[in-house]
């Protein structure tokens, strides 16, 4: 293919090497927000960890229970419910000491139509004991719609630790692919943007677990390896073109290959992230509470993961541009 | 031409062939998603064994197998999962409490002599344990009742108690007690002679309840030859004494029978016995569950139960299938209006790609869980994504004034290598989170790369050869069909 042709149809829409610094300034303003979030979550002395964690991860047990009550729903409040379950004795069984629920939990979703109970770790007998307590102040229930969570302390780590390892270890693979199939520079900017994207999506959360303590659970640790791999997808294909670029115009400067490849790209990039949002916006507002958070850092980690692709990643590769170019 | 009508004609074939093959397979669906229990159970190292390994997990997992199909719940599936665990599912099993205490127990049934001279103490510390025993049930009834039971009054087991040397100090409640039930338990072991016939010598175990008192009931026990004559030998050497024969489960004394002096010369033959040590119906079946399954060679421990309701579980369903359903609209839509003919088309291979993956499930199978929905969600991005590619370059290729087949050509081998970079960096990671991950995390895992390998196939073949097939149609040439007309340099018609 005459590389003319392609010279006359690139059409430049994006003069992105120009703004580069209005770029990392944007994306270094909102990491920095993001990592205070993490930090101040850190320092908090009631949650002590970058993000707060959930029953998955600290173990105990989570009882939800779909209430049957209609348009009564709203006049129930937390604290009537929370306030007899702290007190409440449960039954002991074998030579277990019986759990203390002064810690305990209690949530209203959904318009209190639904009701979560968190409560140190119970045996099945005393979750089945918690309900019946529960029964009379917040009842009647849907029979069938109630769901039980014990998880063992022991296993909250366990997840942590095999979701860390498989998160280094799907970095560690992406970065050698595309050391392999591009060259070590765009391997690190692939990570750079990566790093950008599950930072401020974690920051994000951090902060909603400050303001308004949401904790996050498994699903949130699968949400974060989602966006990895997406980011990077998204990345691959600007670098492709931009390689592309730099094989049919050689002669060009680098700034103008990449902004020529981002140009190119933009389209796409925008569209593509247009349609995964369009399941993910669907999951929000159609589908049920279990998933809500989950869709939340998705369609988050998408919009970021679009803005580093198309701006952070390509503007920070013109820095390798000889000095003399620019 | 010739060649895109043969490949056409596969497709075709292929989606029939998914379409039939789905409809008689259905798919699983996860505990999540249609109610029920999980419990998960991690085998803990004991004694000389520090590690636990493969052979520890499949003798433990033998022994758990028997005694979950011993609970007679129907469709239970038992797994291991990781290096030390198992995770035990029961469709539709709301409570599972039983499945529970089933699992947990290590259900180490000895059979043991108790010692000569030790009488008077084994008497009193029996004594000790079933006064003790009384009072808690009589606090236990109260409270069932609401009562606030009396503040504990331990005086009248006090004498015997001190002549033991037992104390009860510190706790509340329940607890001085509790702690005087143990300690008489351990010292009753220390009253018997050393395990003389295990568990591994049953054949069998069973329950029948008591004649004078259907309430109540008792285990039956038939030994195998070997525990025939050992129990034959043990009852012999007891027989006609004050020496009791102790039945302990779990190291915990559940029964004491005397021997009578009429066994003097051959002991008790023809390898049965009973254990009738204050079973209800539920107790008894749980013991004989567990005696019929075997003791388990190391200890386990319940480290995880999860219960979701039937009707939670169909909520759920109609929620993310409602979610899918209106996504993969919008999609639709979106791709038509956007690159028209080629969208429309990518539309079909899209609904294709949906039919497709849904077989796959049914086939390998891919049980369908609340996260692995989700992964198939987001794979319908990737998917889209692969289609948006092609048909960009397809637009570049027009607007360069390249004619329409030309163009069709050149956009899918353009596109081409950055969807494979794209779709198998995805892939590298579903394979670390499937391998590496855990539960809901490999269900997401599982879907996402299933979705991203077929993505690969419909977008590069099934798109393709749609739109080269229409492509032989004189009336469908028309690039208008593919981009606006001002977009396309007019010299080329």
């Amino acid at each position: 293919m005459a590389a003319s042709i392609l010279n006359t149809t690139v059409v430049l829409r994006l003069p992105l090497s120009a703004s580069r610094q209005w770029v990392w300034l944007i994306s270094g303003l909102t990491v920095l927000v993001a990592l205070v979030g993490l930090i101040s979550c850190w320092l908090n002395s009631d949650i002590a960890a970058p993000l707060r964690p959930g029953l998955d991860f600290t173990g105990g047990t989570q009882i939800q229970l779909e209430r049957d009550c209609g348009e009564s729903c709203l006049d129930l409040k937390s604290i009537a419910v929370s306030n007899p379950v702290q007190s409440l004795t449960l039954p002991s069984e074998d030579d277990e000491p019986v759990p203390n629920l002064r810690s305990a939990r209690v949530q209203l979703l959904d318009g209190g139509e639904s009701l979560v109970l968190r409560v140190p770790t119970l045996t099945a007998a005393q979750g089945q004991a918690l309900i019946a307590a529960v029964e009379p102040i917040a009842g009647p229930f849907v029979s069938g719609g109630q769901s039980v969570d014990t998880i063992g302390p022991s296993l909250g780590r366990q997840l942590l630790r095999s979701t860390l390892i498989s998160l280094v270890v799907a970095l560690s693979g992406i970065a050698l692919y595309i050391s392999f199939r591009y060259d070590g520079r765009y391997a690190f900017l692939a990570l750079v943007a990566l790093a950008h994207d599950v930072i401020i999506v974690s920051g994000v959360f951090a902060w909603l677990g400050l303001l308004i303590q949401l904790e996050v659970d498994s699903l949130f640790a699968v949400a974060l390896l989602t966006i990895a791999g997406y980011s990077v997808n998204d990345t691959v294909v600007v670098f492709d073109r931009i390689r592309e670029r730099a094989r049919a115009e050689a002669g060009l400067g680098l700034s103008t290959q990449v902004d020529q490849a981002v140009s190119a790209t933009l389209t796409r990039t925008l569209y593509t992230s247009g349609t995964t949002l369009l399941p993910l916006l669907a999951l929000i507002f159609f589908g049920g509470a279990t998933l809500y958070w989950f869709a939340i850092a998705l369609a988050l980690g998408v919009v970021v993961g679009s803005w580093s692709s198309i701006a952070l990643a390509p503007s920070v590769l013109t820095l390798w541009e000889p000095r003399a170019e620019a | 031409m010739a060649r895109y009508q043969g490949w056409f004609a596969f497709v075709l074939a292929l989606a029939i062939a998914a379409g039939m093959f789905l409809v008689r397979t259905p798919l699983q669906l996860g505990l999540d998603l249609r109610g029920g229990s999980q419990l998960t159970v991690q085998v803990q190292p004991a004694g000389d064994i520090n590690v636990v390994g493969d052979r520890e997990m499949e003798a433990v997992k033998a022994v758990l197998d028997r005694r979950v199909n011993g609970l007679g719940v129907a469709e239970s599936t038992l797994q291991t999962v990781g290096t030390d665990q198992l995770v035990l599912q029961l469709p539709g099993e709301q409570d599972p409490t039983a499945a529970a205490r089933v699992l947990g127990d290590t259900a180490l049934l000895e059979f043991r002599a108790q010692r000569e001279g030790t009488e008077a103490k084994f008497r009193s510390l029996r004594q000790l344990q079933s006064q003790a025993r009384a009072i808690l049930q009589l606090r236990k009834d109260q409270r069932r009742r609401g009562e606030t039971p009396d503040e504990l009054n331990l005086d009248d087991l006090k004498d015997v108690q001190e002549s033991l040397g037992l104390n009860t100090e510190g706790g509340s409640d329940d607890e001085p007690l509790q702690t005087l039930l143990d300690q008489a338990d351990d010292e009753l072991l220390t009253l018997l002679e050393p395990a003389a016939l295990t568990g591994q010598q049953l054949l069998t175990a069973g329950r029948q309840p008591l004649q004078n008192n259907p309430n109540s009931w008792e285990v039956t026990l038939n030994f195998n030859a070997e525990g025939a004559e050992a129990f034959a030998d043990l009852t012999q050497s007891i027989a006609g004494s004050d020496r009791l024969l102790a039945i302990t489960l779990d190291n915990t004394l559940i029964s004491a029978a005397s021997v009578g002096p009429q066994f003097k010369s051959a002991g008790i033959s023809g390898g049965a016995a009973t254990i009738s040590g204050n079973f209800d119906a539920q107790t008894a079946r749980e013991l004989e569950v567990k005696l019929r399954g075997g003791s388990l060679p190391l200890p386990v421990e319940v480290v995880e139960v999860r219960t979701i309701g039937p009707t939670l579980g169909a909520e759920n369903i109609r929620r993310s299938l409602m979610a899918a359903l209106s996504g993969l609209a919008l999609v639709g839509v979106f791709m038509t209006v956007a690159y028209r003919l080629p969208g429309a088309v990518a539309v079909v291979a899209l609904s294709l790609y949906a039919l497709f993956n849904l077989s796959v499930y049914a086939l390998i199978p891919v049980t369908l869980t609340l996260p692995g929905i989700a992964g198939f969600i987001l794979s319908i991005g990737m998917a889209v994504d692969a289609n948006v590619l092609i048909f960009e370059r397809i637009k570049d290729e027009l607007r360069r004034g390249n004619t329409l087949i030309r163009s069709i050509d050149t956009g899918f081998s353009e596109a081409f290598s950055s969807i494979l970079d794209g779709h198998l960096t995805t892939l590298i990671s579903c394979a670390a989170l499937f391998f590496l991950g855990t539960g809901l995390v490999k269900g997401f895992a599982a879907t996402l790369g299933i979705g991203v390998l077929l993505s690969l196939f419909t977008a590069l073949t099934c798109t393709r050869v749609l739109l080269r097939f229409l492509m032989g149609y004189a009336g469908l040439r028309q690039p208008t069909y593919f981009i606006a007309q001002g977009q396309r340099p007019s010299t080329t018609a």
